[in-house]
């Protein structure tokens, strides 16, 4: 087992995002590699923004922990194309962590900056705090967004989350913000909170809204009243804008009259 | 007193290209043709007469030579510089800003990521069923404008384009062009519609989504009012676009920057698709700034993407969103920035400007303007359309070449940019 700690240090213009993509455990397997990040047009060691600890060996990428301490909520691109093992945030996270992650588990004690899991594929990403926009979504013009995998977000997350999924689970715990799964075409999107606009364009894949959908869109089709886990919840199907293969299950709605 | 006829107006998309200018002793005096917003730009006063640095909290007076060197220094130092600005230039100073943020390795964004970015995303996604405006002019027999007030942004689209305009293919084009307005609130665009939508704010989409529902025989499903419009009413649209026999939707940011945004133009465009399968129907950006297409374009030959490119790896990343030059103010990311031909402190929000005012900022512009009061450097340029020359795109993506009617000793943008260029690559040593 291999336990790396990264302590970020204390920096100069703290606002100045890093990019960090060569953080995942697998890269940690080779004590050959060296580590670099990037600060703003600046190529740097990764012990100029880190204090970098490692203790133990590890032969895959499974057995590789890697702590994230102090405030690393400017560090982007953290965990991405990660395969195994796991990436524990004390504190909060910039964009685009877990990018394209096929396995292994990140956990952000805080909150999470935009394009969590942006078109991950496996594995899973827990936040403990608040996402931002576009938590599983897709790249810009991308046909499809997160395909696989899990992401687990305890607190709220912001608009779009879930936009153009093509698979996986999200699961919210908080509100979301506005279109939330927005041209989803598969995979499941649940939402305990309120949220507004769910799945416009929708053409597959399910989602679930316990709390209240606002400005609920008028092409989808209320087929009636079910029940998940002994929740009294009406479904609908949509979007019929385009051909109507979705599910929306929703506790409350309001339209915009 | 000299005559100048068909000139170019570089104020707004529109390009009108039948201009005449009256010149005497050196300046313009009157101005034929041009709408109330083009003759202010062609009789405007108070230009800058020469670069100005502020040493110590007071403007000095500086050499243009001093100025280059003084905005060198500001740029090279910086960890992530932001070129921003570049619509209300003509695109070979955009082609030297390209090649320049390379040097710099910073981010280069134009003013598309506060107006019409959100339609460069959703054509992203979906494409964009456009036409020239002669097509539009000459065919179309509906013209929709959704989130757009063009009498009095874009005061002669109506008469070169589309209500007012004589079309070829068209029988008293007057009478028989059908104009549809959606906007929150009744506009004088809308007081001149034959039929006026009032949507109720962040209405669009479903509103979109309705009249592409009605489209595919689905029109049972639709409620009797949908953000404030009945459905008497969306019916009767529907009908009116498919029995048109060439209809060209025109928007505005009054649909790209409501909520839910390049979604909004997505829906939009998709309805055109599906309209398409009835008649002929084609879509159309309003852009306000003269050649912010043309920045586009120059953009996105040049590195792949039309806005908010970052360079700070050397390679070229677009992210709107993460590399748009509000959310980089914002985040207080930036710390070095020059605007060209832009006045962000008159449009950003208050937490942008304030970055601005507290980073090193070079503005090169012709005129005082409110960003000049946060600045550290201005350098006074030609004005393109006066007294320097270039080229431009119109609103459909038509290049039009923007003449001068005068010549001056003020140095253009290119002029300028290269200078500041060429220096940068001289202290590099490249």
């Amino acid at each position: 087992m291999m336990k790396v700690i990264l302590e970020v240090k204390e920096r100069h213009k703290p606002n100045l995002p890093i990019e960090a993509e060569c953080i995942t455990p697998k890269n940690f397997l080779d004590p050959e590699r060296e580590f670099h990040v990037w600060k703003g047009n600046k190529e740097l060691d990764i012990t100029d923004i880190f204090h970098v600890r490692k203790d133990g060996t590890a032969k895959s990428a499974e057995q590789v922990e890697i702590t994230i301490r102090g405030d690393s909520s400017h560090i982007k691109r953290v965990g991405e194309y990660m395969d195994g093992g796991k990436i524990l945030i004390e504190g909060d996270i910039g964009m685009h962590c877990g990018n394209f992650m096929s396995a292994g588990l990140i956990e952000i004690n805080g909150n999470a900056d935009s394009w969590l899991g942006r078109e991950m594929h496996g594995g899973k990403i827990l936040c403990h705090g608040d996402a931002m926009d576009y938590a599983g979504s897709g790249y810009r013009g991308e046909k499809q967004g997160m395909r696989g995998g899990l992401i687990e977000i305890m607190g709220d997350a912001g608009d779009f989350a879930g936009e153009t999924m093509a698979g996986g689970e999200i699961i919210i715990h908080g509100n979301a913000g506005d279109m939330p799964g927005v041209d989803i075409k598969d995979g499941r999107l649940t939402i305990m909170g309120d949220c507004s606009r769910p799945c416009g364009n929708m053409s597959g894949g399910e989602c679930r809204i316990f709390g209240t959908a606002y400005d609920m869109l008028p092409t989808f089709r209320n087929e009636g009243l079910t029940a998940i886990d002994s929740v009294q919840i009406t479904r609908f199907s949509g979007d019929y804008m385009s051909r109507g293969l979705g599910t929306i299950y929703v506790a409350n709605c309001k339209y915009m009259d | 007193m000299q005559e100048i006829k068909d000139m170019i107006c570089p104020f707004c998309g529109c390009l009108c290209d039948d201009i005449t200018l009256e010149i005497e002793a050196g300046k313009i005096v009157s101005t034929d043709n041009c709408c109330t917003i083009g003759n202010a730009k062609f009789l405007g006063k108070n230009r800058l007469k020469n670069p100005i640095k502020k040493i110590d909290g007071t403007w000095t007076d500086i050499t243009y030579e001093e100025a280059v060197d003084t905005a060198v220094e500001m740029l090279l130092d910086a960890d992530r510089p932001l070129l921003f600005g570049w619509s209300g230039t003509h695109g070979e100073a955009q082609c030297v800003g390209v090649h320049m943020n390379e040097i710099l390795g910073g981010v280069i964004d134009n003013t598309t990521s506060v107006c019409h970015g959100p339609s460069i995303l959703a054509i992203q996604e979906v494409g964009h069923p456009g036409c020239t405006l002669g097509q539009v002019k000459n065919r179309a027999d509906l013209i929709i404008y959704w989130g757009c007030n063009p009498i009095e942004a874009h005061p002669r689209h109506m008469s070169r384009y589309t209500t007012y305009a004589d079309g070829y293919f068209l029988d008293n084009a007057f009478r028989n062009r059908k104009v549809i307005v959606v906007d929150v609130r009744e506009t004088e665009t809308a007081k001149v519609a034959d039929e006026f939508i009032r949507i109720k704010p962040g209405g669009d989409y479903a509103v979109l989504s309705s009249l592409r529902a009605i489209l595919r025989g689905k029109s049972d499903m639709i409620p009797d009012s949908v953000a404030g419009v009945s459905k008497t009413q969306l019916m009767q649209v529907a009908d009116m676009c498919k029995t048109c026999s060439f209809g060209a939707l025109f928007f505005g940011v009054g649909l790209t920057m409501a909520k839910g945004k390049y979604k909004n133009v997505r829906n939009a465009i998709e309805f055109v698709d599906d309209l398409n399968r009835h008649t002929k129907f084609t879509l159309t950006p309003m852009r306000g700034h003269w050649n912010v297409y043309g920045a586009n374009e120059v953009m996105a030959w040049m590195t792949g993407y039309p806005y908010a490119v970052d360079f700070c790896r050397g390679v070229a990343f677009y992210n709107p969103g993460e590399t748009t030059a509000i959310d980089i103010l914002a985040r207080k990311e930036c710390d070095a920035c020059m605007i060209v031909a832009s006045d962000p402190a008159a449009h950003f929000p208050r937490a942008c400007v304030e970055q601005l005012r507290d980073i090193p900022l070079v503005v090169i512009d012709p005129f005082e303007t409110m960003t000049t009061t946060i600045a550290d450097l201005q350098i006074p340029v030609a004005v393109t359309g006066i007294d320097a020359e270039g080229t431009a795109y119109r609103m459909d993506g038509i290049p039009i070449k923007v003449k001068k009617a005068m010549d001056s000793d003020y140095p253009s943008d290119t002029e300028i940019l290269t200078r500041i260029y060429n220096k940068m690559l001289e202290v590099k040593g490249l």
